[in-house]
């Protein structure tokens, strides 16, 4: 992207200088480092994916077989009960409810947000735009340190009454919808889970002040915002999602908080409220919100393509000016998520008509990454098997959204398994292969080692054939009608349902492989150096070694001002 | 780090404990809110609410020794505070955009027939049934006078400070505290005589919250202005650098734009045509 | 229309294209028989006896799948040709171009012509959905690139249908009588009613007649929460929000008995809270209700033919 003209002093090696590196655990605790703060981010995606993770195997596991074979048993040792009676049942049923509510939002909030927004963003765009550190190094540290207190409160609201005595947990969807989540859920559980969000929303929000200051004030001399990488360019459009977003859904869920705690009314019927009003605020956040997780992926994927093309994007202004416009589209869009809650026609026509617009910007997107590999020189190291499957599997779930955006075929669609699906084939498949397209990209970088090259092809494989074979069937069980969040279906899901939790074994298997090629390269400590992917690699992180020092450009690197991108 | 050449005008931070400390004090306090709505007690709340506004306090020390040191803030880095507070109120306005949206949602759609439950509830008219409105021109107006009058104060402070008018910064800041004061008393004085409960009626729920979080706002405005003025009898800010004042105004103008939308909507247009109680 | 049928006989052939799979051709014969119901393995959107589900099916079927399948294959073409053509062995040296404003404009306004395409029969088909029959309105039914084609008369009975957790109540409105209707466990299931499907079967069915429009009112317990009224086949599904009455229609063609599932969220158990109408021709209708307003309901579905 950017030429460096020249560096004015090899930022690189200037780490001797480096003689007061915090030691020990004020290093972490006390960080005011974006790179150890960008690392810790990542460990926590790891460890909450892991939780994560686990959660939606166990729900495969019950999904296996029509019937109810897992889920009686969890709760009779949870709670104590006898297994076979009808008590650990209704236990069981709530808990399923409660496993599909924790997987959502951890993976949404807890390991995609974090990993994207928090590592790979603190880590890498200031590098990219030449920058010493970020803008408020404080602000950072707290951002990253609010998580584990979310986190926290949203494991805690797993063991505090939900529904009822022996009903732990809340188990009404990522959503929270009322009247479910207020009367329908009198126990401090949904309290648990309220805070949770407001913590992590918090934390969001900081992290987005943060980033967007360091993006427009912190560049290089030289580095235009046109010039600028274009990973830096979804950072800032998605930060700026984040700043706007996250405060409505905070003022949403706080309404929640005081209907079920101080009798206010907002989303009750009885008292003048509207259950709706809430659907309408937490889909003006929810929509963004799906941007929020795709975008940085979008920046990823496309220096991942360049690099080894060895060629320059094509279509840069395009490319930045299409994230610029999913972005804000993203903020007129969100009533598609209702279209069966009873809208007007003219309000359903209105919502079709600009979410189909989302298409034309993410159309350009994905035919640009082709033709930036177009005449190319591609070399299929790891990273880029991640960077295509992203490209195929983000088109699969695209279009689906093309589907599922005319209210007229949602009506057989909306919460079916074809929308599990659909967000799974662009969240899943998209964000998650971009967050491992970035991880092997950056791990050299990062962390100076390079890892077994067949290792990570084999991960990327299994998983490729894992992930769809989880997901592809769903399509068909929504088509056949199929409603999402239930525990038991009739007999005749049986067969893809089948094929579905196959498919999560396959990908448990590879994220196996994926922690072992992780131990492996700690382990061997083979040398990446400064520049594993040639010069395809132009961005300014490549210029630094590996891992940079503590404190990188000491001196700032100019950009040549006369040559474009 | 103090060790390390640098050449550019960017501030490095060193490591500071307190954003882990206001991460910790931010769950328990969270845990405690839970168990105080949830009748157990209140003091964990407390605990962590006193471990909260003590991070407030030290860090901000931190920031305010910084900005004394000479050299921490420089241009650029100052030019990040400014960005840093105005995406801060940008993130804030869009809180009140959802209160206000709760608002308008029982404003605009009260006689919605498929909404049979809210129209029963509400009579399907507005105000709705059991609902006595505030008189926009009695109390309400009288404070939004006193806010536009804080706004031209401290607008006074601002400019007797880049005058180097050390006693017309004083009493320009110790004025809008005082008419923000003043204005926090009348409205609570308007929350005593309200012909409406808090509880149990969406007008209610969507008037206190709105309101009330204005008013929380005008709380930490002034304590926000109060800092200012303790910073300015101890002699901080000069007519080129004075942030942290300028930022106490940019809160205070925003919380003051706020409060406009909220006579204007909820006051005003929202008793429009509806004969008031007195 | 022309084009209509044109589409059809497509959605036709890509179905037998799809069916060839061994593995689905007998679930496709089974749709082909059955309806009401998902089967065994089924891969697409259950068969359809309302003038709704006709256009959706030929929406989805005709034009979406077709739209998006065909994307998808470009998409994948393009990135087999790459990876074949243009890797480092193949093409040791890199092209340095970034800019081609021809295809660039041919892949922007491409998208949006094959949007509009999409456009113009989704508002048709939505505007049907939302549009309950005064009798003269004409509705696209399978045809969806015409102008309307399908008569369907003025709503003759008003249903009102109310989300429980975790069963539904019907109320036939203008005959003030109704009924709730509970999921029935296995063992009962499989003493009253062994022929029908597990978690779908019901102990009283909602009984509607056939080619009559139903005006359905749909809600919730005002104290409860959300549900959501869906029947596949009919192409219907409206969420029941506490305190609040939305409103759909539907015309059913063939008698028989069609299920469907809570669709909202709604607690334990939100699985378990199917949805069963059984479409009995006119007379019976008639005979049923004469039965069930004179205040017997028992008696009234011991009118029908009991279900096996």
């Amino acid at each position: 992207m950017a030429d460096i003209a020249h560096l004015e002093a090899h930022a690189a090696h200037d780490s001797a200088h480096d003689n007061h590196t915090p030691t020990g655990w004020r290093r972490w605790l006390y960080s005011t480092n974006h790179k150890d703060i960008g690392v810790m981010y990542l460990w926590f995606a790891v460890f909450t994916g892991i939780v994560g993770g686990l959660l939606s195997g166990v729900m495969r596991m019950e999904l296996q077989e029509p019937g109810i074979q897992i889920f009686h048993g969890l709760a009779s040792m949870v709670y104590g009960m006898d297994a076979a009676s009808g008590e650990a049942l209704d236990a069981g049923k709530h808990m399923y409810n409660v496993f599909t509510t924790a997987h959502a939002l951890i993976m949404v909030f807890f390991v995609v947000m974090p990993a994207t927004m928090g590592g790979f963003a603190n880590y890498f765009a200031p590098l990219m735009i030449g920058a010493p550190d970020t803008a408020f190094p404080r602000i950072n540290n707290i951002a990253f340190w609010l998580l584990p207190p979310a986190f926290i409160l949203l494991l805690m609201s797993l063991f505090f009454e939900g529904t009822g005595p022996g009903a732990l947990g809340f188990g009404g969807g990522w959503t929270v919808y009322p009247p479910l989540s207020t009367s329908g859920h009198p126990g401090p559980a949904m309290d648990f889970a309220i805070l949770s969000l407001h913590v992590a929303g918090i934390s969001s929000i900081l992290g987005a002040i943060n980033l967007i200051t360091t993006i427009f004030n912190m560049r290089a001399p030289g580095m235009t915002l046109h010039k600028m990488p274009l990973f830096a360019w979804s950072v800032l459009v998605t930060a700026f999602l984040l700043l706007l977003a996250l405060p409505v859904l905070a003022g949403a869920i706080t309404m929640l908080l005081t209907d079920r705690n101080f009798g206010t009314s907002f989303f009750k019927p009885a008292e003048g409220g509207d259950p709706i009003l809430f659907q309408h605020l937490f889909w003006f956040f929810g929509h963004p919100e799906v941007y929020i997780m795709i975008l940085p992926g979008f920046g990823i994927i496309s220096h991942i393509v360049s690099t080894f093309s060895r060629k320059p994007i094509f279509g840069y202004m395009a490319m930045a000016y299409a994230m610029v416009a999913i972005g804000f589209v993203g903020f007129v869009v969100w009533a598609h998520h209702m279209y069966t809650t009873g809208l007007s026609l003219d309000v359903q026509r209105y919502f079709v008509a600009a979410t189909m617009v989302i298409a034309v910007p993410t159309g350009v997107k994905i035919f640009s990454w082709i033709a930036t590999m177009w005449g190319g020189s591609i070399t299929f190291k790891s990273p880029m098997l991640w960077a295509v499957g992203f490209i195929f599997l983000f088109t699969v779930g695209g279009v689906t959204g093309v589907v599922l955006a005319n209210a007229g075929a949602d009506r057989a669609l909306h919460d079916t398994y074809y929308v599990v699906a659909h967000f799974h084939y662009v969240l899943s498949l998209g964000a998650v292969f971009s967050i491992f397209a970035a991880w092997y990209y950056w791990y050299p970088k990062m962390f100076g080692y390079m890892y077994n090259e067949t290792l990570a092809a084999v991960h990327f494989w299994v998983m490729f054939v894992g992930v769809n074979l989880i997901f592809f069937p769903q399509h068909f069980l929504g088509l056949a009608g199929m409603p999402r969040r239930y525990i038991d279906y009739p007999d005749a899901f049986g067969f893809w349902n089948r094929i579905s939790s196959v498919g999560y074994y396959i990908t448990f298997v590879a994220m196996i492989v994926f922690f072992y090629a992780t131990w492996e390269a700690f382990k061997r400590k083979r040398p990446a150096g400064d520049n594993p992917w040639g010069d395809g690699a132009t961005t300014l992180e490549w210029t630094l070694s590996s891992p940079p020092p503590f404190h990188q450009f000491s001196t700032l690197p100019r950009i040549d001002s006369t040559k474009a991108h | 780090m103090a060790g390390i050449a640098k050449n550019h005008d960017y501030h490095m931070v060193e490591p500071s404990p307190w954003p882990f400390v206001g991460s910790v004090s931010v769950l328990i306090m969270a845990i405690g809110g839970i168990f105080w709505m949830h009748h157990w007690t209140p003091w964990v709340f407390f605990v962590g609410l006193v471990g909260v506004l003590y991070t407030m306090y030290a860090w901000w020390s931190d920031v305010i020794k910084e900005a004394n040191n000479g050299h921490d803030h420089t241009a650029v880095v100052q030019m990040h505070h400014r960005y840093g507070m105005m995406l801060f109120i940008a993130s804030e306005v869009m809180v009140f955009f959802g209160f206000f949206w709760a608002y308008f949602d029982g404003f605009f759609r009260l006689d919605d027939v498929e909404q049979y439950a809210r129209v029963a509830a509400t009579g399907g008219i507005w105000p709705p049934t059991g609902i006595e409105l505030f008189d926009p021109f009695h109390l309400p107006l009288f404070n939004t006078l006193l806010l536009l009058t804080s706004g031209t104060t401290v607008t006074w402070a601002h400019h007797a400070l880049l005058e180097n008018d050390r006693e017309g910064l004083k009493w320009g800041l110790a004025l809008t505290i005082v008419l923000g004061a003043v204005f926090t008393c009348v409205q609570m004085i308007e929350y005593s005589e309200a012909g409406f409960s808090f509880a149990g009626n969406m007008y209610g729920a969507t008037f206190f919250m709105a309101t009330g979080l204005h008013g929380f706002h005008v709380l930490i405005g002034t304590i926000f202005l109060a800092v200012c003025l303790i910073r300015a009898l101890r002699g901080d800010f000069t007519p080129e650098r004075h942030l942290g004042f300028e930022f106490a105004a940019w809160y205070w103008h925003f919380v003051d734009v706020v409060w406009l939308f909220l006579f204007a909507s909820i006051y005003v247009w929202g008793s429009w045509g509806v004969a008031i109680h007195h | 229309m022309v084009t209509g049928q044109f589409l059809r006989k497509i959605g036709a052939i890509s179905a037998a294209a799809m069916a060839l799979a061994p593995a689905f051709v007998m679930a496709q014969e089974q749709v082909a028989e059955q309806t009401g119901h998902p089967v065994y393995g089924q891969f697409h959107l259950q068969r359809a006896v309302t003038p709704i589900m006709d256009s959706i099916v030929s929406f989805h079927d005709g034009i979406l799948l077709w739209t998006i399948t065909l994307i998808v294959l470009f998409v994948l073409a393009l990135l087999i040709w790459i990876m074949i053509r243009y890797n480092a062995k193949r093409n040791p040296v890199p092209a340095a171009f970034t800019h081609n404003t021809l295809v660039e404009v041919v892949w922007t306004v491409l998208p949006i012509v094959i949007l509009i395409i999409i456009a113009i029969p989704s508002f048709g088909v939505l505007s049907d959905q939302l549009t309950t029959p005064d009798g003269q309105r004409k509705y696209l039914g399978s045809n969806i690139f015409s102008f309307g084609e399908v008569e369907v008369p003025a709503p003759e009975l008003t249903i009102k249908a109310t989300g429980q957790q975790w069963y539904w109540d019907y109320e036939y409105v203008d005959d003030g009588v109704s009924l709730t209707s509970i999921m029935l466990n296995e063992e009962d299931r499989a003493a009253t009613k062994p022929g029908q499907p597990r978690l779908l079967a019901v102990d009283n069915e909602l009984v509607v007649p056939v080619d009559t429009t139903v005006r359905l009112e749909v809600t919730a317990d005002p104290t409860g929460v959300i549900h959501a009224f869906a029947v596949p086949s009919f192409g219907v599904k409206i969420d029941a929000v506490p305190g609040r009455l939305n409103e759909t229609w539907f015309n059913v063609r063939e008698t028989g008995i069609y299920y469907g599932q809570c669709s909202e969220l709604c607690g334990k158990d939100h699985a378990f809270m199917p949805i069963a109408i059984r479409v009995v021709t006119k007379d019976e209708f008639a005979t049923y209700m004469a039965a069930f307003k004179a205040g017997d309901y028992a008696a009234a579905n011991a009118t029908l033919v009991a279900l096996q």
